[in-house]
């Protein structure tokens, strides 16, 4: 009696913590759907097949031998949406106390139990960039995760395989929270261009002491002093040496350009704008000098810098050539980017495959990850949502959800409750209402103070 | 004339009662410790467990100048020896604090220079101030600690009060109050996930990065200290004392101490371990299954928390729907799990012992008998009081068991250490001789000092954690009763400094009180409504701003001045 306890203990065990030590692989045959692979065609009445978290074959009349299979007929399956701008499972997001802080990692305060992961499942969003805040010129290094959604371990969300990325910030925000709220650089957007040329010179002065040293510790009999570590001048020589990738919060296209210009002259090219609410005026650089422009579908006025704006921005950008895609920035709008991007059609009529490679693969070519997720083809991971009706149709509704293979949001087995995680302190939790920050942000010096910042938080 | 001697004799008998009372005062035996005759006991015929699970009936326990000179059942008494009558009496090992806050005052913080720049704060100011030691904050004679003792406690690692890095902790006993007590000093490194108010690091992401900055830049300082000495035609390295006190944490000698408040944090501390390999100890440890394995395989020493959590489900009535009855299944669930958080610990082969950081002394034992009704055995409960919790903070040589040669540090009970009717007559710490009162019947309300009679009433310290660092002020409460009136004082939305506002609505309800106060910024009124549970003098609770969302709020408050 003993031992059988041990062992429905120890079964116990094994199913909740289903992905103890190496991440959950699975694999799982969906048969005769609408493939909507996004880089090679939309395959009527076709199978996919996933193995052990990557997609094997796509065919027809495919079989498997001890494979979940899911009959998807007149349904329709499309690679995992991507979010390249999100701030759902962290426990802060801003260290806004220095107009540079590209020491600080998001991936230090990742939350597993954030109910927002399971909610942009239901959204067929498998991977989201979980960022930095905008009150820094230079913000923290963000963290790309996948929606393992049911671990214990933020680690395991991490997408270990993405390239590092950073968060930088223009305008109203780094001015007001440093220049008006503390009196220090930078004040205007003067300014925040300084920072953040002064940041990459000495970056390259820290560089080269590094260098010296390095060089000097090879020769014999040398005793060199070490140089002073410095984990934010380290991060921007990362910068500087293309192993990071910069995702720029900016509204205005004067400023827009004037980055780019900074990034030319210190020979970087790894730069995506985010929300870029202009730029569709300075559309042709940065379709030439950028990994492109990650927007809003239709969303602004919520402060000066962002009132002037089109719904047809992503449509420019994208008739431009820019590498373009719609984000959410919110827990909210993170559950329905299948709708935002359709927008897209009515403000711009771009086509379906252009209207759904705004939140699949052009993310994950700004995320730097286009050669494992953001379409279905055989050898990429297999992260798969299954629509009850064409993804842009106002009644498209998630079905199911797969990350490696593993199916995380079954809207049949859809519970009440679906958090991982209860206090044993609160039978009501509080709610956060983030959504309402943006319309709360302008002209309020309140947020800007200690004592308010944590209310902007997370603001675009 | 009559009258006269009636009344000049019933003076001299007042006198003479006064004189009485006074003298009767110095006669008796001086609890406090401070003088004795002997520094020589024999506790005789005693029930002693000299380790978990190691019971010597009708035994003799002899302590001589402070240490154990002789336990068993066959121990001459030698002459000049104060003897104790142990009959019926159970002696256990005195307790041992892995981590106490008991009588430390946090330090003043340093003022600010006029030119202040808040991105780029003095080590000092930002909290990051592993020079500090716990011993310039420590009041051996604060009633906190004695509370402790009385709690049946005789040794306690004791852990400063501050920022991000706090300081060097110290192993002090609770012995007679003439003695500075000190038993070890510079133990560990303590640390905590808290920002500094206002400035860098201001939030966990902050302190996660300054952490490793500090710990980095203490083995480059290290290690050019180290070519300097020995080499010349080098220049001289930059003294700087945050780097040199990190110094042992880098050799080992002594580990950090993480306050943690869950598993998130837990995992944050294990991280920081990972990468930078120094040794880890855990204070306040909740949550702990979700985090296991990883704690086994960083091999870091676990403090439990000794807090456990209240039983919010049971306070739930009424018809529930089937999904509000589901949610309160839920949090029913987790206050299980987390009683159950010592059982699951000595389960996986932990050997814990406890942090009373957070906790009440009249709570000890109570949550101690939980902790066992929810799987922990007794023996496990008691190392980890005793042995374990020495182990733990490297002094089982003279400590954690009742042996020749240790410390006397004893506790003596009335009956089986965690039985009903279990009471602590006398506590021994460094072998001097607390004695306390024991009551025939167990009262229900143990000896509370009354402090409740004026309330909510006095000067609170505030800090609310919002995700962008922690804010704070006080908080002062006049009236009693159904009225009370306030001012609280928080951080000036327009600049530096601190602004205050009256406090509106003050109610209290049994254990809980509420209260909102209005902020103007930028011409806008906005207000902060703030409720939450009192405990003796801790307040725990929300502050909500308008549509904004909640943040944690929790105050102590401070003793009154007239008591010191």
């Amino acid at each position: 009696m003993k031992k059988l306890n041990y062992i429905i203990a120890a079964f116990l065990v094994m199913v909740w913590m289903p992905s103890k030590g190496q991440t959950q692989k699975g694999s799982v045959l969906i048969k005769n759907a609408t493939v909507i692979t996004i880089t090679q065609g939309d395959l009527e009445d076709t199978d996919v097949l996933v193995e052990n978290g990557i997609i094997k074959k796509i065919g027809k009349g495919l079989t498997a031998n001890n494979v979940a299979t899911i009959d998807a007929k007149g349904k329709y399956v499309m690679p995992g949406i991507i979010d390249a701008h999100s701030h759902v499972a962290l426990d802060a997001v801003n260290e806004a106390t220095a107009p540079i802080t590209s020491e600080v990692q998001m991936a230090d305060v990742v939350d597993p139990y954030d109910i927002g992961i399971y909610r942009a499942l239901a959204g067929g969003v498998t991977i989201s960039h979980a960022m930095h805040g905008s009150a820094n010129a230079i913000g923290g290094q963000n963290i790309t995760l996948k929606h393992r959604y049911g671990t214990f371990n933020p680690e395991d969300l991490y997408m270990k395989e993405a390239p590092r990325t950073i968060k930088f910030a223009l305008g109203e925000n780094p001015t007001r929270v440093h220049g008006r709220g503390k009196n220090i650089q930078p004040r205007t957007r003067m300014g925040v261009e300084a920072i953040i040329r002064n940041g990459f010179n000495e970056a390259l002065q820290y560089k080269k002491g590094w260098e010296n040293y390095q060089n000097e510790s090879k020769q014999k009999g040398a005793t060199p002093i070490p140089p002073k570590y410095d984990g934010r001048l380290q991060t921007l020589v990362d910068i500087l040496d293309g192993k990071v990738i910069i995702h720029c919060h900016s509204y205005r296209a004067d400023e827009i350009y004037a980055l780019i210009n900074t990034c030319r002259d210190f020979g970087i090219t790894n730069i995506v704008f985010s929300h870029v609410n202009e730029g569709f005026k300075v559309a042709p650089e940065l379709a030439e000098y950028t990994m492109g422009a990650s927007v809003f579908a239709d969303w602004w006025a919520y402060k000066f810098e962002v009132y002037y704006s089109t719904a047809y921005n992503a449509a420019i950008l994208t008739q431009n050539g820019v590498i373009t895609s719609i984000n959410s920035d919110s827990g909210e709008l993170i559950r329905h980017l299948y709708h935002e991007a359709a927008k897209t059609q009515r403000y711009g009529q771009l086509s379906d495959q252009q209207a759904l490679e705004l939140i699949t693969i052009n993310p994950a070519k700004q995320l730097g990850i286009a050669d494992k997720v953001g379409s279905i083809e055989e050898g990429k991971q297999g992260d798969l949502v299954i629509f009850n009706d064409h993804p842009l149709s106002v009644y498209a509704i998630p079905q199911m959800t797969f990350v490696d293979g593993v199916k995380y949001f079954d809207i049949e087995e859809d519970q009440n409750d679906m958090r991982i995680s209860v206090s044993a302190m609160e039978t009501v939790e509080p709610i956060f209402l983030k959504e309402h920050d943006h319309s709360c942000m302008h002209g309020v010096d309140f947020f800007f103070t200690n004592f308010g910042r944590n209310l902007f938080e997370h603001s675009h | 004339m009559k009258i006269y001697t009636k009344i000049k004799l019933q003076c001299s008998f007042l006198m003479l009662m006064f004189f009485l009372a006074s003298s009767n005062l110095h006669a008796q035996s001086d609890p406090s410790g401070t003088k004795r005759v002997t520094g020589n006991y024999a506790i005789q015929n005693a029930t002693i467990t000299t380790s978990p699970g190691k019971i010597i009936k009708g035994a003799t326990i002899i302590l001589k100048d402070g240490l154990i000179s002789a336990v068993g059942t066959n121990v001459a008494i030698p002459a000049g020896t104060d003897i104790i009558n142990g009959d019926s009496l159970f002696i256990y090992p005195g307790f041992i604090d892995g981590g106490s806050s008991a009588g430390i005052t946090k330090p003043e913080e340093p003022a600010r220079p006029s030119n202040f720049d808040s991105s780029n704060p003095s080590d000092e100011i930002a909290g990051i101030t592993p020079w500090r030691n716990v011993l310039d904050q420590l009041d051996m004679t604060s009633n906190a600690l004695s509370d402790w003792r009385k709690a049946g406690f005789t040794v306690a690692q004791m852990i400063p009060d501050g920022g991000m890095i706090s300081g060097k902790s110290a192993i002090v006993v609770f012995g007679s109050p003439n003695s500075t007590n000190v038993l070890l000093q510079n133990t560990a490194v303590s640390a905590r996930f808290r920002g500094s108010r206002g400035m860098y690091p201001g939030t966990p992401l902050g302190v996660m990065a300054k952490f490793r900055d500090v710990y980095k830049n203490a083995e480059l300082s290290s290690k050019h200290m180290n070519l300097f000495t020995s080499n010349s035609g080098l220049n001289r390295p930059e003294i700087n004392k945050t780097l040199e006190a990190m110094y042992p944490v880098l050799n080992k000698n002594i580990p950090v101490i993480f306050e943690v408040s869950n598993d998130l944090e837990i995992r944050r501390a294990l991280r920081l371990q990972k990468e930078l390999g120094f040794k880890l100890v855990l204070s306040g440890v909740t949550e702990a299954e979700k985090v296991i394995q990883e704690i086994k395989a960083a091999n870091a020493t676990v403090l439990l928390a000794l807090t456990l959590p209240e039983d919010k489900a049971k306070k739930t009535s009424g018809d529930l729907n089937e999904e509000a009855q589901g949610r309160t299944n839920r949090v029913k669930e987790a206050y299980e799990t987390a009683l159950k958080q010592a059982g699951i610990l000595e389960k996986e082969g932990i050997k814990f012992s406890f942090t009373t950081n957070g906790s009440k002394s009249g709570d000890l034992m109570k949550n101690i008998k939980i902790m066992i009704e929810n799987g922990l055995s007794e023996d496990a409960a008691l190392a980890a009081l005793t042995i374990n919790s020495a182990e733990n903070l490297g002094i089982q040589k003279f400590a954690g068991t009742l042996e020749k040669g240790k410390l006397a540090n004893l506790v003596i009970t009335t009956a089986p250490l965690f039985s009903e009717d279990a009471q602590i007559k006398h506590v021994i710490a460094d072998g001097y001789v607390f004695d306390y009162e024991t009551k025939a019947k167990k009262t229900s309300g143990g000896d509370k000092n009354g402090k409740t009679s004026d309330g909510v009433a006095g000067t609170w310290e505030y800090i609310s954690d919002t995700p962008a660092g922690s804010s704070g002020g006080t908080m002062t409460i006049e009236g009693s009763g159904d009225s009370y009136e306030g001012t609280i004082t928080y951080d000036d939305p327009s600049g530096n400094g601190k602004a205050e506002a009256p406090m509106k609505n003050i109610s209290t309800k049994e254990n809980s009180m509420s209260f909102t106060f209005d902020v103007s910024a930028g011409g806008m009124e906005i207000k902060v409504s703030v409720s939450g549970d009192i405990s003796d003098d801790k307040f725990i609770g929300k502050m909500s701003l308008a549509e904004f969302g909640s943040f944690p709020l929790t105050a102590t408050k401070k003793p009154n001045q007239s008591n010191l």
